[in-house]
């Protein structure tokens, strides 16, 4: 029980408190009132790369999350046609789920890589040129939103219990009522899949939002700890910036009331998604 | 297999290939590039596997491996990987399994409000407690050291949740049974209800194997001592330092992936019923 106070009670608590002081870990922490809030939001001298860091963090949500389960969902619907080597397949769509962050970060600069990568290699196959992915502001966020849709194996198994859960009396009765392959999916199949769509968009957009690690680990360079956003900033997403708040600009104050709108926006999010779809159920 | 259903799957197969060669290529890649010699690595034309650039012969090297190893940390960093998973893994299964325990057969008051505090609490995002808990651990003494990566991890609530569930489908009149038999609480507890729930504790062991071998995030924050470096830390160090040698890269992003592949290929079934469960953490 202590546990819980000191390292998840406590520590939700001061946030809240420590978002209203000026403060950097060592001395005492300054009541500043609202001032956090008010300069990160509007004070773009103080903080200049805030709304950008906005900016970039939804227009990755709305690439990566739609991208995600799109592949996620193909990949289950395949699985679930077939019976043989089934489990070969979904273990092998499975394997870059467990693959660590830096270790996911280290292998995509390399298959990013705008001379020697393997991305570029493959494209050139079909006679696209290559592009340098990691350093073109307009392609950063769709290259890192690939990463994510590579990692989603995580809502294939999802979808694939869903998939399972549907009877095969319903399927049955679409084929003899002579629907094609294609109106069964829209008519029976998708339909039935909604909670977990919806399941799945919920976390999906709240782990999104939240995208750290992976740019930390393709962003950062030059030996040492120094990290960029990447090239005009592109990469630098919402929590990546607050985390350059807070362990290198030692401004804990601006980082706390950075999370606590973070928190905020992600409860407004999740309420917005259930009320939407318990509009379309009713 | 009729021919017709042959014919009809073979689309699926080919779709399900390609999407795996998506999946999987980076890793193939990953260990080629990890066994090339320095002079192989940067070709025109990729290769997938370790090949001589000249003759074309079959020409792997462990000279990456052992440079990083040894020069570049990673062999430190592997044993402080293994020490703390070995250390954590075990204490927080304990703790956890405990208070899901008590939580969900002692009736001690105010029991049922914690809990749905101790869940409301896990709305909050990680990064927002971030922060304040590196304040705690500061001022518990504990930061830049192998306990504050170990202590600040010590209970999960989503592994809570779960034990609990499944404790709670456990029938109470088994416990009634030892109870009468003169058995005290603990006594329950080890003999009775941890070896019932095998089948729960292996899957809350193994992701939180996976989920602390693969952490960045936490010893990022934690930790400036390059010695205490865990495996993923020491991995972005690497690869931000050595960022222009692939190949010492690649043999560091290999030695973080592989031990947990290996996991995964044994434990497929339960990882995969645990993913179902709590999404790898996430």
């Amino acid at each position: 029980m202590a546990y819980f106070i000191v390292f998840l009670l406590y520590p939700a608590l001061s946030a809240l408190y420590y978002s209203f002081t000026d403060w950097d870990l060592r001395t005492d922490a300054a009541w500043v009132g609202l001032a956090n809030y008010v300069d990160l939001l509007s004070d773009d001298v103080k903080y200049p790369h805030f709304w950008k860091s906005v900016q970039v963090t939804l227009q990755y949500t709305l690439i990566a999350v739609p991208l995600t389960l799109g592949t996620a969902l193909a990949q289950a619907l395949l699985l679930n046609a077939i019976r043989r080597g089934s489990n070969v397949f979904r273990l092998l769509l499975f394997l870059p789920v467990v693959t660590a962050e830096a270790a996911v970060g280290a292998i995509w600069r390399w298959l990013y890589d705008p001379q020697y990568g393997l991305v570029n290699s493959f494209l050139g196959l079909f006679g696209i040129p290559g592009q340098n992915w990691l350093n073109t502001p307009e392609l950063v966020i769709p290259a890192l939103a690939f990463i994510a849709a590579w990692q989603c194996g995580i809502s294939m198994i999802i979808y694939l219990a869903g998939l399972k859960g549907i009877p095969d009396s319903i399927r049955e009765a679409a084929v003899i009522d002579g629907a094609t392959p294609i109106q069964r999916f829209w008519r029976v199949v998708f339909p039935m899949l909604r909670p977990t769509t919806f399941y799945l968009l919920v976390t999906g957009v709240i782990a999104a939002l939240q995208v750290f690690g992976l740019v930390y680990v393709i962003f950062s360079g030059g030996g040492g700890r120094s990290v960029t956003g990447g090239p005009e900033q592109s990469g630098l997403t919402y929590v990546l910036h607050l985390y350059l708040f807070a362990f290198r600009y030692d401004a804990m104050g601006a980082a706390c009331a950075m999370s606590f709108i973070l928190f905020v926006f992600i409860m407004i999010i999740t309420a917005l998604q259930f009320r939407f779809v318990k509009q379309e159920a009713s | 297999m009729t021919t017709s259903k042959k014919v009809r799957l073979a689309p699926i197969y080919i779709a399900l290939v390609l999407l795996v060669a998506v999946s999987v290529v980076p890793f193939v890649w990953m260990l080629a590039t990890s066994f090339k010699h320095g002079s192989d690595v940067y070709t025109k034309v990729p290769s997938l596997l370790p090949l001589d650039r000249k003759t074309g012969d079959w020409s792997p090297t462990l000279e990456n491996y052992e440079h990083v190893l040894q020069v570049g940390g990673l062999g430190q960093a592997f044993l402080n990987s293994v020490w703390v998973c070995l250390v954590l893994v075990p204490a927080k299964l304990l703790i956890d399994a405990l208070a899901a325990y008590s939580f969900a057969r002692i009736p001690f008051p105010g029991r049922d409000k914690l809990f749905v505090l101790m869940l409301a609490g896990m709305m909050v995002p990680t990064i927002t407690l971030l922060v304040p808990r590196i304040h705690v651990t500061q001022q518990l003494g504990m930061f830049d050291s192998g306990w504050g990566l170990i202590i600040p991890n010590v209970a999960s609530v989503l592994d809570i949740f779960l034990l609990r569930q499944f404790f709670l489908s456990l029938p109470g009149e088994l416990e009634e049974a030892a109870r009468i038999d003169g058995a005290g609480r603990m006594q329950i507890f080890w003999r009775i209800i941890l070896p019932l729930s095998k089948p729960v504790l292996a899957v809350v062991t193994i992701t939180s194997f996976i989920f602390h071998w693969n952490d960045l995030v936490w010893p990022l924050v934690v930790l400036n001592d390059p010695e205490l470096y865990t495996l993923p830390l020491a991995l972005q160090q690497l690869a931000s330092s050595e960022s222009g040698r692939a190949y010492y890269i690649m043999a560091g992003a290999a030695l973080a992936v592989v031990p947990v592949i290996v996991v995964l290929l044994i434990f497929q079934r339960r990882i995969m019923q645990g993913i179902a469960f709590t999404g790898l953490k996430s």
